[in-house]
């Protein structure tokens, strides 16, 4: 794959490029109010930190009707289910940041796993193109790279595009990008050098990197049992919020509703935080109390997506759940309080 | 594409109360399309989720074998929304299968030895799959002696009467029922499981445990075992989580890694005995 | 105008206190966040812990939520509003009188970080408050001085109860609270047609991730099982239903009626900004003027919606 360039004067064609056959999505408002919508292409903006909420919804969005019933008896297909699958329109993202395409790509590999594929994820994710913006200036409360990502990270990317003085650099990483890059009229150029020094910069701009390596390499039961969860979740409130905002949070319940003629089963949001995400019919809980929730949901993010998925972590830095959590839980330092741990003597 | 969260749409060709509380009722599906019956090809272990419309879904071990063609067994115990709906539906009625879901018992993996199959009250039903699979005459003769030890709280209590009085005039199985106290006219054992266990279970060389029941029975058959020399990789049993979506995707049925819906529910204790007791 | 490290001080030598003669096992307070304009609750066991008690422009959880069913004795951090509903959990039989001790904190109110935002857009990388009268902002390349006054949550605007005056001590000097809260907005909205007002509430939730964070962050939430979880029967469906989320918050609201005091733990922990207390203060205004009731101003009053009085002058009852 290859490097190309568009100059400031040629964006806008660019963009008009991009959004022929396809939906152009791409961050819109300020503040609360930034998140993906469909987009103009002369209304696509540079200007703007990061969408609010993670990206997540576009691929699995918060209630999503999975299939539909007749209730009646005497038809056919009375009684069966109907998938509600549908086509959707071929979408082009322009602005996704490098830690959210990561925590899609990590989401990707729950919903297409070694058994299973989930066609309703699967459906959304191969007929969208994702065109990373890297972040020059990552905010206070970024910690991407300490997570193993890059404000110029590449992965869950078709293309990483990034500023330059007149107009914008690309680097395509599929084949899916090269295309896009090319029937959009960019000029290839070598930009390995550039990438490399912007990179450095906003890594550094992050701050000393903390080190949670020695989370990697602890034993799982030695990190579960570590007495300090009890402290660590002390002051959780059990609301979901930081499971919401999550780019990587993935669970979900089904529920079915119905209605006079009929049915849909729908799967919305779940969040672990909760106590009946896991209770059991007999009324046992096997995560009881809000210690085993909240170490749940760090060994998920920080031990048990790494052994399932080569060593990735299931956190990506975005810093939403940081900023978010009303309580001020801040994954950076449980997380710093994991690699402290004291390993059983073998 | 092949879309894992729609049942296969069956019908309810009988429904046989189990128990003498009522509790537990067996249902035997028919599929609606009988092309569904060759994809939902299973093995005893595995699960499914049955799928009421409008109601929901619960996962439920397969009671019937793969030998028995033409329908396939679900033992439904009275507990929530869904199966109590379920124990109000009569023959005929249309209703969803999803599966087959999670890996079955390791048998192709334990030819050639013996095995003790424990199960108690109601997690009888992946086992009762098991063994009827097991003394196919075309299967039986690839494993060694077979051991079966099942208890319940009260004869009433007990599933599969029919079967395993017949097991029990067989030759090549040993079975051995137990119920936990003394009542009239009682033929069989008397006591809790994992005594009964300690008396009856052979020892341990070229033999597999495979265990199924609740929890309290597991905590203390478990040790029985061990004593007797059994070592963990040897001890198979199946777990029970709450479950949404039996795919590995929806998140909650987690021990440690591994997702009981997908990467079990069968497991070894030696592989257990690395993971969080979430269960 | 008191320091910020003056209170502090004051916090952290009663806290030391009383864990030393045993008057309490924890002391409930604040510590410093781990990110700008931010405090973390924080449990203090030991006179050591207690170093990392502080007081903040931004101490805007209300640390009563954690006093229902704790076992033991306990201190609490407690601004005017806290204090409150520390002394509801106690009416409510949440806790025992006896096994709770106050460490008032007269408060000139808590700061809304959305409205820093508005003031100030450029990312923050650091804050400085040294009174609680005003805070500095910084980041990269400008450093802003904002009034608490221009920023202040808009429940702190409205607040009669500044000073915890149930609270077992005060660790600084009273302050006024401000001018009675007249409802104005809440009239006008009533004054509506219920047409308009159901647009009103619609427009107002029509963010709502139903993650009841406000629930959650609210003290007066300790039901063990929340209607909305309660699965046989199922009151409410999962999804983003316009009408499920709705019922969540109007029964949310009646259920908090004549409870509630305004302490805006709800909409500081909303993470999509919703005004939620808009409902609480209906019911709040309904509560005042039928039954000039005001939650945690006494020890020995319960809510009027709880009790049932032969010589009440409803005849719904009846």
């Amino acid at each position: 794959m290859s490097e190309y360039i568009i100059k400031q004067s040629a964006l806008a064609d660019f963009f008009k490029s991009l959004a022929n056959g396809r939906r152009l999505l791409s961050p819109q408002g300020v503040g609360d109010k930034c998140k993906l919508e469909e987009t103009a292409p002369e209304k696509v903006s540079l200007d703007f930190t990061n969408t609010h909420m993670s990206p997540k919804s576009l691929l699995f969005p918060q209630t999503e009707r999975l299939m539909a019933f007749h209730n009646e008896h005497d038809k056919p297909n009375g009684y069966v289910f109907q998938s509600a699958l549908d086509s959707g329109e071929p979408t082009v993202v322009f602005g996704i940041r490098p830690c959210d395409a990561r925590g899609l790509s990590i989401a990707n590999k729950v919903f297409q796993n070694d058994r299973f594929t989930d066609p309703y994820w699967k459906g959304k994710f191969d007929r969208t193109v994702f065109i990373g913006l890297a972040c020059d200036a990552p905010l206070p409360q970024c910690f991407c790279a300490a997570m193993g990502g890059s404000p110029f990270g590449e992965s869950g990317l078709d293309v990483l595009a990034f500023r330059q003085t007149d107009g914008l650099g690309f680097k395509a990483l599929t084949d899916k990008g090269t295309e896009l890059l090319k029937a959009a009229g960019a000029t290839e150029a070598d930009l390995a050098g550039e990438i490399k020094s912007l990179e450095a910069k906003a890594i550094e701009s992050q701050g000393v990197k903390p080190n949670y390596q020695p989370i990697d390499n602890l034993d799982l039961m030695d990190l579960f049992k570590d007495p300090h969860w009890e402290a660590t979740a002390e002051n959780c409130l059990n609301c979901g919020v930081c499971t919401f905002f999550c780019p990587t949070c993935h669970c979900f319940d089904i529920q079915d509703e119905n209605s006079e003629r009929g049915g849909v089963r729908m799967r919305n949001w779940d969040t672990c935080m909760s106590w009946l995400f896991t209770v059991h019919g007999t009324g046992h809980n096997p995560r009881p109390t809000k210690t085993e929730r909240v170490r749940q949901r760090f060994m998920h993010k920080l031990k048990y997506i790494p052994l399932k998925q080569d060593g990735v972590r299931g956190c990506t830095g975005c810093g939403r759940c940081v900023v978010m959590c009303p309580v001020n839980i801040d994954i950076r330092s449980v997380a710093l309080k994991m690699a402290q741990t004291a390993p059983t003597p073998a | 594409m092949n879309n894992p969260y729609l049942p296969y749409p069956v019908r309810i060709a009988e429904i046989r109360v189990e128990t003498e509380d009522k509790n537990l009722r067996t249902f035997k599906f028919e599929f609606l399309n009988p092309e569904d019956e060759e994809k939902f090809a299973y093995l005893p272990g595995q699960f499914a989720e049955l799928s009421v419309p409008g109601q929901g879904e619960i996962p439920i071990g397969i009671a019937s074998s793969p030998s028995e063609k033409g329908f396939v067994l679900f033992t439904v115990n009275r507990v929530g929304q869904v199966s109590s709906y379920m124990h109000n539906m009569k023959a005929g009625d249309i209703m969803g299968i999803r599966g087959p879901l999670g890996h079955p018992y390791p048998l192709d993996k334990l030819k050639g030895r013996n095995l003790v199959i424990i199960a108690g009250g109601f997690a009888v039903t992946t086992l009762r799959s098991t063994i009827t699979y097991l003394l196919q005459p075309e299967i039986r003769p690839e494993y060694g002696k077979i051991t079966f030890i099942y208890g319940a709280r009260t004869p009433g209590l007990l599933l599969y009467k029919d079967e395993w009085m017949a097991w029990e005039k067989r030759d090549d199985i040993d079975v051995f029922v137990t119920i936990d106290r003394e009542v009239p006219n009682w033929g069989y054992k008397v006591g809790f499981v994992p005594s009964v266990t300690k008396e009856v279970c052979p020892p341990p060389d070229n033999t597999s445990a495979l265990i199924c029941g609740p929890p309290i029975m597991i905590k203390f058959t478990q040790p029985v075992l061990e004593e007797a020399g059994y070592q963990p990789e040897n001890i198979i049993m199946s777990l029970e989580n709450r479950m949404k979506c039996g795919l590995g995707i929806c998140g909650r049925c987690n021990v440690g890694p591994e997702y009981v819906c997908k990467d079990g529910p069968v497991f070894t204790l030696a592989q257990l005995n690395r993971l969080p007791k979430e269960y | 105008m008191p320091q910020l490290s003056e209170i502090t001080g004051k916090i952290r030598e009663s806290a030391k206190k009383l864990l030393t003669s045993g008057q309490a096992d924890v002391v409930i307070g604040y510590r410093q966040g781990t990110v700008p304009m931010a405090t973390a609750p924080f449990f203090a066991r030991t006179p050591e812990d207690c170093d990392q008690l502080v007081w903040s422009n931004f101490a805007r959880v209300n640390l009563a939520n954690y006093l229902s069913g704790r076992p033991g004795k306990v201190a609490l951090v407690a601004k005017g509003c806290d204090a409150r509903s520390a002394v509801g959990q106690v009416t409510e039989n949440q806790i025992l009188k006896d096994n709770l001790y106050l460490i008032g904190v007269p408060c000139t109110g808590m700061i809304d970080n959305n409205l820093v935002v508005a003031k100030e857009p450029r990312p923050i990388s650091e804050v400085t408050e040294t009174t609680d009268e005003a805070i500095t902002v910084k980041g990269n390349g400008f450093s802003t001085d904002i009034k608490k006054e221009d920023v202040l949550r808009r429940n702190c605007k409205t607040c009669v109860n500044r000073t915890p005056k149930l609270a077992n001590e005060l660790v600084g000097p009273e302050v006024n609270g401000a001018a009675a809260d007249d409802y104005a907005d809440i009239k006008a909205l009533l004054g509506k047609s219920l047409e308009e007002r159901m647009a009103y509430f619609k427009d107002l939730i029509k963010d709502c991730l139903r993650c009841y964070a406000c629930r959650n962050a609210c003290p007066l939430c300790y039901c063990p099982i929340c209607f909305v979880d309660e699965t046989r029967p199922q009151w409410l469906g999962k999804s983003t239903d316009a009408m499920d989320t709705m019922t969540f918050h109007l029964l949310r609201g009646l259920h908090c009626a004549g409870r509630c005091t305004s302490c805006g733990a709800c909409e500081t922990a909303c993470p999509v900004n919703i005004k939620v207390r808009e409902f609480n203060r209906i019911m709040e205004l309904t509560v005042q003027s039928n039954w000039q009731y005001e939650p945690g101003m006494s020890w020995d009053q319960k809510p009027p919606l709880t009790m049932f009085q032969t010589d009440d002058t409803a005849d719904f009852i009846k």
